[in-house]
């Protein structure tokens, strides 16, 4: 039995030792890439404005409780101008990071898990399942989603209602991160499937079968963390497009005025004609929060891929 | 072309229809605005009330004469009627609406294509050099804004700013009384801000994949081969590397034309240019339903037939799927 | 290809067999020096070869302004190209040095990796972009081309240099028709119009043997061998002095290998083609080549001609890799197997490289770097034939005395086959 104990122990911290060393080679090679390291810096910079924007710039302004003149430019008092209410620019683009950061979020959580799900399903268990979820898959990358995101989102606040909230998101919001998810999921599916169908070929997946393993265990314990890598890397760029279609969504009006994101700033401006009047302020600082977001998640999603799944190159 | 290709296509392309076309009419079931809740709309009438639930057969199952009525009604064209627009049929609102999305996202797919494959083909064939580090910066950047970010400083700069373009619409005022040419000039001015919006947004994407494509392609054998040939720099890029490289690019603008189209949205939105997207908005603000629904539906049956079309170009282009 | 070399070597040709030995005797005075002898032609003539003159005169394209037709047509002299790598400098060829004569096939042979195929495409440069020639000579037709740069370079490719690559299928580009891929040379590097290069790329298929009408085919509607045979006509598009093939037949099955390797001796003493062809198959040697040189981690091991080196191998190296070629006619239950890996070239053994795998080591094999010593005709680069030698091996005990199983001299003619002992 102690012998037992001890090999086991011994198997374990090997395989730390393993996956520590692993995790080394790992960092080292990501930090090599300058434009992943680049949007690993600003992302930190966003995350630490979402966490708690409230410690930088106060809490979120209302038009009972602006503080400075309408449509004002940047000035010493509001370093980044105000809105039509009077409303510090700072103030709200700080906020709005809080607001689509979550909502890209758990967009990207939805999407991911959904996406790698039907990919693990369909390409370890194949046959007319896979072909189904293909045909499914192939539908929902064709049909311009968007469209249907914007059908979807009043269907959704029908049937969730309008007073759900979740972690603080009221239910507009959290429509638009349901309908996100719900849309965008095939290209996830479509990669890991494909990983998957090499996966599966290997020897290891044949082993388990035959000492009787079943295809939900397989699929746990031998396929998935062979397609891991790949889910996090797909799981940063999809992060991208989730904050790039929720800014979209929000600003086509399916935001949430009391909740407002970057997007629904933006929708703001254009109501107010911000363009036409010229008011830059209002427009410039929630659209550099969201190209710099997008872009470095774009980065490190890049960089996270190369590094993680590199793609295998020879040449004679 | 073969002809089983060709037929496996087509077949692919009307089931992916049908499903559309389903998927429809269980929204249509499902919405807020499903027949049974517009009979609470205060713009309609009693007898409209009454010749609408005739013509839904609201009084028979679901399935299967509401779903043939649904399917029938769709094939002969007929959309539902708009709450917005007066009660107009909605595909007569659509096609009012049409022609200006169509103008805006056909030029600028044609701008965007040849800018954006010139730009990418040079970049990944000159890896490193100038056009590639600024090229390929500028379109990162350019990927990951919204049209409506790129729009908005456009506005600002060129329009409020310098006065060169109208800020929005389509055409001035009094357009009805200039001659064919001012009248084109017109809508051409018009024109500039919101095309330049479109194509800058899929010249971030295409160039990138441009890019990669070729990359992909230099460390394919038949460019050691090309190179082998002697070839100048240019016929290896324009002869072996771009028409091995468009293969995947056919199908990823097809694939792509779907966010084009929302994009083209939100462009239409900034500009107020009076497309399809614009109207999608004002039917979503509206809970105009069957608008948004007629508009879903075209746009989706659009975007199948034109990846229909790029099946069909990609099997022209590539002679190993033609046989 | 399960044929014995060292058979095919005595094999019944005696024709060929003769010829080769005429040829030979030319030549082995000047497979290591230099000289501005092609052979005297009215010997090559009777040995059934075309000579240099002949060949000169038959191509249809003017030779290089620069060129020298006195030099020999093509003399490398300590080569050195290396790849640059993020864990360090890879030195792939490493001082090869070797010469090609008119009308005259070389084999060159070796493990993969061993640089075999880097040595032929540093002729023109084909490199990968982070390797570069860093040394050496190499003259053709009196040209050094390690002095030109890119563009210069360019004219020399396909032009005086052409390759029939491995695997036609990708080599070919699967969206052009094979016609066109054959006539591009001719129109865009002969300057030829349209319509008269693909009527060349026509005549050049009917020489490969492509009834002409199926040049209208794209490469993956053409067979394994259909496609080797374009390649090969593509290869011959202009002319070239050269034609280098890189295992040109590794990828096909072995009917399709024996006809491929028929259609290249056919067009040798046709068109009196100069080749220089890369292999690790011995027997592909045997049957096409006139010398043949061992390569071994970057280096030559040994170079002569293919009788005389497959009959009596003199460096370990060699004579380990003939062993462990499968015999047809000795009932082999064992086949040699070359203990150990070609090293790392990175950082390669000083002295003779072989060293750590090599059953005769001695002390100073792994210090100092084996000269070239030449005994009739036979170039060998190894310890145990000092310069002042007769060709015999010196006489040690060797190191490894365990595995000291393969036998320094000949065999006899029938040699029992070699059993490695337990």
């Amino acid at each position: 039995m102690t012998a037992i104990a001890v090999s086991r122990t011994s198997v374990r911290r090997e395989a730390w030792r393993l996956r520590l060393r692993g995790a080394r080679g790992f960092v080292r090679q990501f930090s090599r890439r300058r434009d992943g390291v680049i949007g690993l810096l600003i992302l930190a910079v966003f995350a630490l404005l979402a966490i708690a924007p409230g410690l930088f710039v106060g809490s979120l302004e209302t038009a009972t409780t602006a503080t400075g003149l309408q449509l004002d430019p940047p000035s010493s008092a509001h370093i980044l101008g105000t809105d039509e209410l009077g409303r510090d620019m700072l103030n709200l683009t700080l906020h709005g990071a809080r607001i689509s950061m979550t909502i890209g979020f758990l967009a990207t959580i939805i999407t991911v898990v959904f996406g790698a799900v039907i990919g693990i399903v369909a390409g370890y268990v194949g046959g007319r399942t896979d072909a189904l979820l293909m045909r499914l898959t192939d539908f929902f990358l064709v049909l311009p989603t968007f469209v249907l995101a914007i059908i979807l989102a009043p269907i959704i606040l029908d049937l969730i209602g309008t007073d759900a909230e979740f972690v603080g998101i009221k239910a507009t919001l959290l429509v638009i991160v349901i309908v996100i998810g719900m849309t965008s999921w095939a290209t996830t599916a479509r990669i890991i499937r494909s990983q998957v169908l090499s996966v599966k070929e290997r020897m290891f997946v044949d082993r388990a079968r035959v000492i009787g393993a079943g295809p939900g265990r397989i699929m746990r314990r031998h396929v998935f963390p062979n397609v891991v890598n790949l889910i996090v890397a797909q799981t940063v760029l999809t992060f991208a497009t989730a904050v790039f279609t929720e800014t979209t969504l929000s600003f086509i009006g399916l935001g949430d005025p009391f909740q407002p994101s970057w997007g629904e700033i933006l929708n703001a401006a254009q109501g107010t004609g911000a363009p036409g009047l010229g008011a830059w302020w209002y427009i410039a600082p929630p659209a550099a929060c969201v190209v710099l977001v997008v872009l470095a998640f774009t980065l490190v999603g890049n960089a996270l891929d190369d590094v993680l799944n590199p793609k295998v190159r020879t040449r004679r | 072309m073969g002809s089983r290709y060709l037929g496996r296509k087509l077949g692919q392309a009307v089931m992916t229809i049908f499903a559309i076309v389903i998927l429809n009419f269980v929204l249509f079931r499902m919405m807020p605005g499903s027949p049974e809740r517009l009979l609470h709309n205060p713009h309609l009438g009693q007898e409209q009330l009454d010749a609408l639930r005739t013509r839904w057969g609201l009084d028979k199952p679901l399935i299967p004469d509401q779903l043939i009525a649904y399917l029938g009604a769709t094939a002969t064209g007929d959309l539902g009627v708009s709450i917005k627009f007066q009660n107009r049929p909605a595909i007569d609102v659509i096609s009012d609406f049409l022609w200006p999305t169509v103008l805006l996202i056909g030029l600028g797919e044609i701008v965007a294509i040849l800018v954006g494959l010139t730009v990418g083909a040079y970049a990944g064939w000159k890896r490193g050099g100038a056009v590639d580090r600024v090229g390929t910066g500028a379109s990162l950047i350019l990927y990951s804004m919204p049209y409506f970010v790129i729009g908005m400083p456009l506005i600002i700069i060129f329009a409020a700013g310098l006065h060169w373009f109208p800020t929005s619409g389509m055409s001035s005022v009094g357009i009805s009384r200039l001659d064919f040419i001012g009248q084109v000039i017109d809508i051409g001015k018009h024109l500039v801000l919101p095309l330049t919006t479109v194509s800058l947004g899929l010249i971030g994407s295409y160039s990138i994949i441009m890019r990669s494509a070729i990359l992909e392609t230099r460390s394919e054998d038949y460019m050691t081969t090309a190179r082998a040939k002697g070839l100048s720099d240019g016929r290896q890029l324009r002869a072996h590397a771009f028409p091995n490289a468009m293969l995947p690019m056919v199908t990823i603008i097809a694939i792509n034309l779907g966010y084009v189209v929302a994009g083209a949205i939100t462009a239409e939105v900034v500009f107020n240019w009076p497309g399809l997207g614009s109207l999608t908005v004002l039917a979503l603000q509206e809970r105009d339903y069957p608008v948004l629904q007629a508009t879903f539906l075209l746009l989706s049956v659009a975007v199948v037939i034109a990846n229909l079309v790029a099946d069909l170009l990609y099997g022209f282009l590539d002679p190993r799927v033609r046989a | 290809m399960s044929i014995d070399p060292r058979d095919l070597a005595a094999s019944s040709e005696r024709g060929r067999q003769a010829a080769r030995e005429e040829r030979d005797a030319v030549r082995a005075d000047h497979a290591t020096e230099p000289g501005p002898t092609t052979g005297d032609p009215a010997r090559a003539r009777a040995a059934g070869i075309a000579d240099a003159l002949e060949i000169r005169g038959r191509r249809k394209w003017p030779f290089p302004k620069q060129a020298d037709l006195d030099a020999p047509l093509l003399e490398v002299r300590n080569l050195r190209t290396h790849f640059r790598l993020d864990s360090g400098t890879v030195k792939a060829v490493d001082g090869v040095s070797f010469r090609l004569d008119y009308g005259e096939a070389l084999g060159i042979v070796g493990e993969s990796g061993c640089g075999k195929t880097t040595t032929a495409l540093s002729l023109v440069q084909l490199l990968p972009s982070n390797a570069t020639v860093v040394g050496g000579e190499i003259n053709l037709m009196g040209i050094d081309l390690v002095k030109k740069n890119e563009n210069q370079l360019r004219r020399y490719r396909w032009r005086e240099v052409s390759i029939v690559f491995q695997g036609a299928m990708n080599a070919l580009n699967p969206v052009r028709r094979v016609v066109e891929q054959i006539a591009e040379p001719i129109q865009h590097r002969l300057g030829e119009p349209k319509g008269r290069a693909l009527a060349r790329a026509r005549e050049l298929l009917d020489l490969v043997g492509i009834p002409t009408q199926r040049g209208n085919a794209y490469p993956h509607e053409l067979s394994g061998g259909m496609r080797q045979r374009a390649m090969i006509a593509m290869a011959l598009a202009c002319d070239p002095a050269i034609v280098i093939g890189d295992e040109p037949t590794t990828a096909l099955d072995v009917m399709v290998q024996a006809q491929i390797l028929q259609l290249l001796e056919s067009l040798r003493t046709q068109l009196g083609l100069s080749l220089i062809l890369i292999t690790h198959d011995l027997s592909v040697i045997a049957e096409t080549c006139d010398r043949v040189l061992v390569m071994y981690a970057g280096r030559v091991a040994e170079e002569g001609p293919v009788d005389e080196v497959f009959r009596r191998p003199r460096h370990p190296y060699t004579q380990k890799l003939l062993s462990s070629f499968p015999n047809i006619q000795a009932d082999r239950r064992t086949l040699d197997v070359i203990p150990g890996s070609p090293p790392d070239l990175r950082t390669p053994p000083p002295g003779c490289r072989f060293a750590p795998r090599c059953s005769f080591a001695m002390p100073i094999c792994s210090e100092v770097v084996p000269p070239e010593t030449t005994f009739q005709g036979v170039r060998v680069a190894c310890h145990l034939y000092p310069a002042d030698g007769a060709g015999q091996p010196v006489t040690i005990a060797p190191q490894n005395a365990s595995r000291a199983t393969v036998p320094l001299v000949e065999p006899p003619p029938d040699a029992p086959p070699i059993e490695v002992p337990a």
